[in-house]
């Protein structure tokens, strides 16, 4: 039987990816073409962070900058290094939330345009940061995370404490009573309401802001595109349990705008049926989207923006198909079937409190195990994101876990998110191939 | 229960606390004051004692950092000990929390997977930082059978609605111990508890007026012990040693030489280590003030007693306690820490600040430019200090402090 290291050289596969996805990239950039033109049309605009109040914002017709997508894109478009040097410069520890440190660094630092703040910024980063329009607002709502909190109170300070701010509190669902469970019990219940309440008094806020009365019936349409198009999503996601899997961990990545920032529309609907539309033709014909199949792994962690093409290829090179992640399968809109389009605040809580931060490291666990169980996934990378402790603290447990119910291997690693410097390949070579020779002995033991 | 407190692990010559070993601490003339120095054996072996009381058949419920209100659990006829960051080094503790995570936290998770605390009935808390959090959920996956129990309290403290959630919160919390237990805890208790733990800050205050105004001499260790205990013993036993000792250093008068006054800020959790505290006196400085989790933080709010509802009561002084001694994982427009800090600063006279910032803090981290800025801007001089759990290199840190007290004098 052939191993890992017989298998050559790992970097001389590519993944085969997805044509669909590149509707997702013009979609994208759609979005922030017409961001940065916001104020010129005349819209108000909104920063916010963490869950998506997208559709309760494009119902008043507010345009709005999505913190982490801001981020990710520059870390994406390899400009994020300098907006975190700036910061590190002010004297914002480069161990603090590199999400937060870029979102501040070249979203906002260089909108005061200082002389210092200009001259350490690239050009690149200049030119991309300062093109996004100051807000009008801000609307702070984390969950689980008190970093997410003080991000958007920071960008409150930085704009001089004259842009207005609302502050939802995310209660957590600890579950102290025995009756608590996943999307159940009083207490989950009363959480449910207590959001549901401040979403109803944010919408105040916003009319105080534009001075018109909300279009409710504006958030149904929005929330019914974007309800079709989370269950599509997961349709399609699930159908890539077939094997060879038709798509992968990072081709899920590149399709989180549609479902995390995107504006709600048909748009969305028609990607993610294309999406689907492509799988199911692959799966027809026995296509994979890594040449060779050996191995079915699992994604704990945020993905690392910088790196989403060539993690794709390297893992393709190891013949292993991340076929699902903690990240992508278990948020954004993962729970469309509560969404009541009609009245639909109480199903957008529902899903903003149970999104992969929101939930507890045993429930966590118990979905991690059912998806692993489901995709049939032979092992587990965890991306340890350095600087994102609210998805990093259970990757231990995780292991355990996966390890005893499941007797899967695991290999765990550092990056970051948006923090190209925490990422050191070679740990990362080292790791994977160990794992995956485990694999290897294991099915030589079972034969 | 064999408990690894300080003076074990120093003696063991572990790695976590050899680092931090540096000149013998210095003895001042409050020394060997025989309360004193019950309190700092009290803070040296923080469990001893709730030890002792459970053997004895009381109740004991750990709490952990910040703003957790023990005057419930102490209510309920139950010893409240809050969780202290131990220095003893990281072990199994390790294999379940990852290694960026403030020292406190990681303490913490140790502390339970190597069954340090396994004596407390139970741990209650109620502040989501997101590292506290991290640390308390992924305990009761690691050891089951831990009871610990989140009751959150509202961080965005300036809502209109933050005082009825904060008092709904807290009803919680007394229900969740009524049944622990299977108690009823009365209004009456509840304010036999509030008045004990008023007068006990009240009096730990008065030590902060008499150290601010140079008629006591209480070293910055000394005062960490003060503190430090009364967060782990009985709060009557604890608030009785205090009357003594009040008159007691008062008689005893003045430090024979003061030196140059100085702010300690920060550690919002954890007792930064008492060598640390030495070391910057020894280096030149008086400690004056400080706004430390174990200082002046930790006794900045009474609950108002004039409130009908004890629990309103807790509840409104949890929200008013971030005007006295502002929170950064609080919530709170209006609030900017970097000018109550400077006027802090300015009121105790202080020709200087240090800045002690536990390795890993996020909510820290946020602050700390914003504080740099303001100092610079005021021509304040400050020093900033990062703090890991596995000890600071103390003869580099004094170099530091040493530069950083020669600047001051220079400076007239």
């Amino acid at each position: 039987m052939s191993t890992v290291l017989e298998s050559g050289a790992p970097l001389v596969k590519k993944a085969n990816r997805l044509q669909s996805t590149k509707l997702n990239n013009k979609m994208v950039n759609a979005y922030w073409e017409d961001l940065f033109r916001a104020k010129e049309q005349g819209k108000l605009v909104c920063w916010t962070e963490g869950i998506q109040l997208n559709p309760i914002l494009q119902a008043a017709d507010i345009a709005w900058c999505h913190g982490e997508a801001a981020a990710a894109l520059l870390a994406a478009r390899k400009e994020s290094a300098a907006p975190q040097a700036h910061m590190e410069t002010l004297g914002y520890d480069r161990e603090l939330c590199s999400y937060a440190r870029t979102h501040i660094g070249c979203g906002v630092m260089n909108q005061a345009s200082t002389v210092e703040a200009q001259t350490l910024l690239d050009v690149d980063a200049r030119t991309l940061g300062s093109r996004i329009p100051e807000p009008d607002m801000i609307i702070s709502a984390y969950p689980f995370c008190s970093t997410g909190q003080q991000w958007d109170n920071e960008l409150y300070r930085t704009f001089g404490k004259k842009v207005p701010i609302y502050n939802i509190s995310m209660d957590w669902v600890w579950g102290n009573k025995g009756s608590s469970a996943y999307m159940s019990g009083p207490e989950y219940r009363e959480k449910v309401a207590f959001l549901k309440r401040q979403l109803e008094d944010c919408v105040r806020f916003i009319e105080g802001i534009t001075g018109k009365r909300y279009d409710w019936d504006r958030l149904s349409e929005i929330m019914t595109y974007t309800k079709r198009a989370a269950e599509l999503r997961l349709e399609a996601m699930k159908l890539c349990k077939a094997r060879p899997s038709p798509a992968s961990f990072f081709e899920w990545t590149n399709s989180i705008a549609p479902v995390n920032f995107l504006p709600g529309g048909p748009e969305i609907v028609h990607y993610f049926e294309q999406k689907k539309a492509e799988i199911e033709a692959r799966i027809a014909q026995g296509i994979g989207t890594v040449p060779v199949e050996k191995y079915r792994l699992w994604w704990d962690g945020i993905m690392n923006w910088n790196k989403i093409g060539w993690l794709s290829d390297k893992f393709a090179g190891y013949d292993a198909c991340m076929v699902a992640g903690r990240y992508t399968h278990m948020g954004f809109w993962q729970e469309p079937q509560v969404i009541d389009v009609r009245d639909p605040l109480d199903g957008m809580a529902q899903n903003y409190l149970t999104c992969p931060i929101s939930i507890s490291a045993p429930q966590v666990i118990d979905k991690i195990v059912e998806h692993c169980e489901f995709y049939e996934i032979d092992g587990l990378i965890l991306h340890a994101a350095r600087t994102c402790r609210a998805f990093s603290y259970p990757q231990h447990m995780i292991a355990d876990a996966v390890g005893k119910r499941l007797g899967l291997p695991v290999a765990m690693f550092e990056g970051d998110m948006v923090d190209e410097s925490f990422y050191k390949d070679e740990m990362v070579n080292s790791r994977v191939e160990a794992m995956l020779e485990a694999i290897d002995a294991s099915r030589a033991r079972r034969r | 229960m064999q408990i690894a407190g300080p003076l074990k692990s120093l003696a063991k010559g572990l790695p976590g606390a050899s680092v931090c070993l540096g000149r013998p601490q210095p003895v001042g003339t409050s020394q060997m004051n025989p309360i004193l120095e019950t309190l700092r054996s009290v803070a040296e072996q923080p469990y001893q004692r709730a030890i002792e009381a459970k053997q004895r058949g009381q109740r004991v419920v750990g709490t952990l950092p910040m703003h957790c209100p023990a005057e419930l659990i102490h209510a309920a006829g139950a010893l409240p000990v809050l969780v202290q960051e131990l220095p003893d080094p990281i072990t199994s503790g390790g294999g379940v929390l990852p290694p960026f995570f403030c020292g406190f936290t990681r303490s913490f998770v140790d502390q339970v997977t190597e069954g340090k605390i396994a004596f407390l009935d139970a741990i209650l808390f109620v502040d989501h930082c997101v590292q506290l959090l991290s640390a308390a959920d992924v305990v009761r996956v690691a050891r089951p059978e831990t009871t610990i129990h989140f009751h959150q309290l509202i961080a965005s403290v300036e809502q209109p609605w933050s005082l009825d959630n904060s008092v709904k919160t807290l009803r919680t919390f007394v229900e969740d111990l009524e049944e622990l237990y299977g108690i009823s805890i009365s209004e009456d208790d509840l304010r036999r508890s509030i008045r004990l733990f008023n007068e006990n800050r009240q009096l730990i205050r008065q030590l902060y007026d008499l150290r601010r105004s140079g008629a006591i001499d209480l070293s910055s260790t000394q005062m960490q012990a003060v503190i430090k205990s009364s967060m782990v013993m009985d709060k009557a036993e604890h608030t009785a040693m205090l009357r003594d000792l009040l008159p007691m250093l008062q008689t005893a008068g003045p430090a024979k030489v003061r030196k140059l006054p100085l702010y300690v800020s920060g550690h919002m959790c954890h007792a930064p280590r008492p060598e640390i505290l030495a070391l910057i006196e020894e280096c030149g400085f008086s400690i004056v003030d400080d706004d430390l989790y174990h200082g002046y933080r930790y006794v900045s709010t009474d609950v108002d007693e004039a409130i009908g509802d004890p629990i309103v009561g807790l509840a409104t002084a949890y929200l008013t306690k971030n005007r006295n001694a502002p929170c950064p994982t609080r919530i709170a427009p209006s609030v900017e820490m970097s000018e109550w800090l400077l006027q802090r600063v300015q009121a105790s006279q202080a020709r200087g600040l240090i800045v002690l910032l536990a390795k890993f803090c996020e909510p820290h981290y946020f602050q700390y430019p914003r504080i740099k800025q303001q100092f610079e801007q005021h021509n304040l001089s400050h020093l900033l200090v990062e703090t890991e759990h596995e000890g600071v290199p103390l003869e580099n840190l004094r170099t530091k402090v040493e530069s950083f007290a020669e600047m001051i004098k220079r400076q007239g």
